[in-house]
């Protein structure tokens, strides 16, 4: 079978779990605790007995020494959601080597770790006319996984955009959960549809992905910029004032993308597309905490 | 401001239309597909244009080019303005040097005044101006060419020094108007008082002409007239005292005998009116001497000489059809003051030795009866001639010459005779000279003195040969009786020739010295410009030469606010005007626009 991920990397992922800092319920029992009281080894709290409570979690001990029923209540264990949201935007096929090409390793990467972690793992390739995939659960589910993150992006959507696409996401009945999203942001209302996000309860974790030549463009006269998502055209000189001008944009643009994520208790991390998993894994995901 | 060149204007239209057109043209630019275009500013800068219409945008660019059309355009149109001052790009300054331009109504002279504007001129010469100045002395000499180095130009300025001779400025003109008279930007700047004769047979072609007229005042005496003659009372002096200005001015008049004063009167003479009188000359003085001491503006015309020696002056009558050898002889001798006429004038017709001319010279024309002391008669015979004509001959040979004063240092050996005549002398006739066929040169003396020359000069290379001038010479000498003292008498600045193998020297008035080499038998004096006793040292022997200036129109020295100068009025203008042409200083913007068109195209690209 080939793998998006090397054994390398696999090592790499072993052991580690998504660390979101909402708590969210689940859908079936799983490794995960929540709020809600259940019938994991987790203690919780005590509360007085009441008529049909299971015998099996009274306290003995407090009944023995107190003569009072106390029951034990332990916190539940679900399964936690994770939307693996990777943008297939014609936006991503640029770079050396494509943002795609390193965003669909690094969703492989992510991917694994939900399903390692026994968490139900959603992935979305966003911009393809394609059913969502069911959650995939479990490390055997790996292989469904990989095998979506291989498969050629066939049927695009005319005229999509990334913030379209997220909105109708967070407009859906999806469950809540961790949304971890990469893609390069590449259009000027993410932030927006970043903040739906959030406001329809999910935790974003946001990887933008952008090539060097997106960070340093090297662009040099009279030229017609036609934008790969749209019929946009802008003419320019491309001298040092229009640079200077494009990575002020830039700059601007992904701060306004880090203020949204972070304002509604998100992370955020902007990679290039020339770093590896391993060092992504390291350096952003271990590091500062989006994983444990 | 003018335009020398206003259809040029017509092109900026044109050709900005044409600068903007292209601009109008869209750019084709290449395309370049990018992930987003949102991040990317609407930043055109139009550089370049190949293809369809656009609507014109603003450009930096296209300001400074059109901005430097232009000046180019405008440039082109040559702009000139008006400023104050003499000269233009090409300019011929014309400095009179004659006597008049001595008077010291302007402080020092006139003269210097004409320098000191002709420097400043110089001096403040614009890079690309040319100047030359020409000074109008007794012989026109361009002191400095067309050019401009104001450094030696002032100096040779500076070194310019003025005569006290009667000048005649129409020459100058006319060399000036012959450098730069097919210039139409070129100008001749006249500097003078306007004290000369209107001149003639001149045109500035397509030069401009100014006049600077110099001088502010008129108050002079001169002494007009001084002669000696023998009379039955003895030997007297006549002398006269003109007072040709506005107002009336006094002096006092010396007269000198031999240096030595023997009269002297306090004058006072009004306006346009003369002063005169008869003294008596000591016995035996030759040279007489009037100086005139008044506190008037010119002092060259108050000196006057006269010698009682009848051979000191000469006045010539030259008979003929014209040869220009032989007046060009004839007035080499500065005793001569030379007249020129087809025929004798009925006046001086008829025997004696009583009238207006000393000499008169036959070239060519049969001799008639003359009042004069003495005649020379060439190439023909008339019933006073001392021989009788026989016929005529063709190439006579030269045989023998007796060794006379009339002779001396004449050599006909060699010389060619074409056409000659064969003569038989009367019996008061002398032979000088024989040839192949008979008498060659024939004297006779008595009352009137008479001196045959067998052929006529125009028909012999005789003229070229440099016993001709020694021959007339010796002639002038034989016939108007040889000054006893050897002295000489001539107008200051005119030119003089002395027989002399080697070089004289001329000790000046003022004690300085000039040489003048001579050509092995002539030496030409030039130095005696100003008025005034020069001592001539010629081998080892000294004679004195007088230098005057008698000249009416020069000692009229109001100066002159409207001139005649080539059959036009020109009036002399206070502060003349030049044309200055500024392309340049265009031509030097437009070159610093186009830099930072180039700065501002190479910063944006």
């Amino acid at each position: 079978m080939t793998t998006l991920l090397d054994p390398r990397e696999f090592r790499v992922l072993e052991g580690l779990r998504f660390n979101p800092r909402k708590s969210f319920t689940g859908k079936i029992r799983g490794e995960r605790l929540t709020r809600k009281k259940g019938i994991s080894i987790e203690f919780s709290d005590y509360r007085d007995y009441a008529e049909g409570d299971d015998l099996r979690h009274l306290d003995w001990n407090v009944l023995a020494r107190l003569e009072s029923p106390i029951m034990k209540t332990y916190r539940d264990e679900e399964d936690l959601a994770v939307h693996l949201l990777v943008d297939c935007s014609p936006s991503m096929d640029f770079g050396d080597p494509p943002k795609l090409e390193a965003a669909k390793k690094l969703a492989t990467a992510l991917g694994y770790l939900g399903l390692a972690g026994g968490d139900a793992v959603y992935p979305r390739r966003i911009g393809l006319k394609e059913m969502p995939m069911p959650a995939l659960r479990g490390r055997t589910s790996f292989v469904r996984l990989n095998s979506l993150m291989l498969a050629p992006n066939n049927d695009p959507i005319e005229h999509a955009t990334l913030s379209g696409a997220l909105r109708a996401f967070a407009g859906s009945s999806a469950r809540t959960g961790l949304v971890a999203l990469i893609t390069d942001g590449m259009d000027p209302n993410v932030a927006g549809a970043v903040r739906a996000l959030g406001g329809r309860g999910h935790e974003v974790f946001l990887i933008q992905i952008l090539s060097e030549v997106e960070l340093d463009p090297d662009l040099e006269g009279d030229l017609r910029l036609l934008d790969s998502e749209g019929p946009g055209k802008v003419e320019i000189t491309a001298n040092s004032f229009a640079l200077k001008a494009y990575r002020e944009n830039l700059k601007a643009h992904n701060a306004a993308l880090r203020d949204a994520v972070l304002r509604i208790g998100g992370r955020y991390a902007l990679v290039k597309s020339s770093d590896s998993v391993e060092s992504v894994v390291k350096n952003v995901l271990k590091r500062e905490g989006w994983v444990a | 401001m003018s335009l020398q060149n206003a259809g040029a204007l017509a092109w900026l239209l044109p050709l900005a239309g044409i600068i903007i057109l292209l601009y109008l043209l869209r750019m084709r630019r290449r395309d370049v597909r990018v992930p987003a275009t949102f991040l990317w500013p609407e930043r055109t800068e139009e550089i370049r244009a190949n293809s369809l219409f656009q609507r014109l945008r603003f450009s930096w660019l296209l300001i400074l080019q059109l901005l430097a059309l232009g000046l180019v355009v405008f440039a082109l149109a040559r702009p000139q303005t008006q400023q104050r001052g003499l000269t233009g790009e090409v300019t011929v300054l014309v400095v009179d040097a004659s006597a008049s331009m001595g008077a010291t109504d302007v402080s020092p002279t006139r003269f210097d005044e004409a320098k000191k504007l002709a420097r400043e001129a110089v001096e403040s010469a614009k890079v690309g101006d040319r100047i030359a100045l020409i000074e109008a002395g007794p012989n026109p000499r361009v002191v400095f060419a067309l050019s401009n180095d104001p450094a030696s130009q002032v100096g040779k300025i500076d070194a310019m020094a003025r005569s006290d001779a009667e000048v005649d400025v129409g020459e100058a003109l006319r060399l000036a108007a012959a450098l730069v008279g097919t210039e139409e930007s070129a100008r001749i700047v006249l500097l003078s008082d306007g004290v000369f004769e209107p001149v003639k047979n001149f045109s500035h072609g397509k030069a401009s002409l100014v006049y600077k007229s110099i001088g502010s005042n008129d108050h002079n005496l001169a002494v007009s007239a001084l002669g000696v003659a023998d009379t039955g009372q003895g030997r007297q002096a006549y002398v006269a005292v003109r007072n040709p200005s506005g107002a009336q001015l006094g002096g006092t008049l010396n007269l000198y005998a031999d240096g030595k004063v023997f009269d002297s009167e306090r004058i006072t003479v009004a306006t346009s009116k003369s002063w005169g009188k008869t003294v008596a000359v000591p016995a035996g003085a030759i040279v007489v001497e009037a100086r005139l001491e008044a506190k008037d503006l010119l002092a060259a015309d108050n000196y006057a000489v006269a010698f009682a020696n009848p051979g000191s002056s000469l006045r010539v009558l030259l008979v003929g059809k014209g040869d220009l050898y032989l007046e060009h002889a004839l007035s080499l001798d500065p005793r001569v003051t030379l007249d020129r006429a087809n025929e004798v004038p009925v006046e001086e017709r008829g025997r004696g030795i009583a009238g207006t001319y000393d000499i008169v010279v036959f070239d060519g024309v049969a001799p008639t009866p003359v009042r004069a002391r003495g005649v020379l008669s060439m190439g023909a015979v008339g019933p006073t001639s001392p021989v009788e004509s026989i016929g005529r001959v063709q190439s006579p040979q030269f045989v023998s010459s007796e060794e006379t004063k009339l002779l001396e240092g004449v050599d006909f050996e060699g010389v060619y005779i074409d056409q000659g005549l064969r003569i038989k002398p009367k019996p008061e006739g002398k032979v000088l000279a024989t040839s192949s066929v008979g008498p060659l040169v024939v004297t006779s003396t008595g009352d009137q003195k008479h001196v045959f020359l067998a052929f006529s000069p125009i028909e012999s290379d005789f003229p070229l040969n440099f016993s001709f001038p020694i021959f007339i010479a010796n002639a002038l000498d034989f016939l108007g009786g040889e000054s006893r003292s050897g002295d000489l008498l001539v107008k200051a600045g005119q030119t003089f020739n002395v027989p002399s193998p080697e070089s004289v020297s001329l000790r000046h008035p003022d004690g300085s010295k000039s040489e003048s080499a001579s050509n092995g038998s002539t030496a030409v004096v030039r130095e005696a410009r100003r008025v005034g006793k020069y001592q001539l040292v010629q081998q080892g022997k000294s004679r004195w030469v007088y230098a005057t200036l008698r000249s009416d129109r020069e000692s009229r020295i109001a100066p002159e606010v409207d001139l005649q100068l080539g059959g036009g009025a020109v009036r002399a203008v206070e502060s003349p005007l030049r044309f200055a042409d500024f392309w340049r200083p265009l031509i030097l913007i437009c070159l610093l626009v186009l830099c930072v068109e180039w700065w501002v195209f190479a910063r944006r690209s």
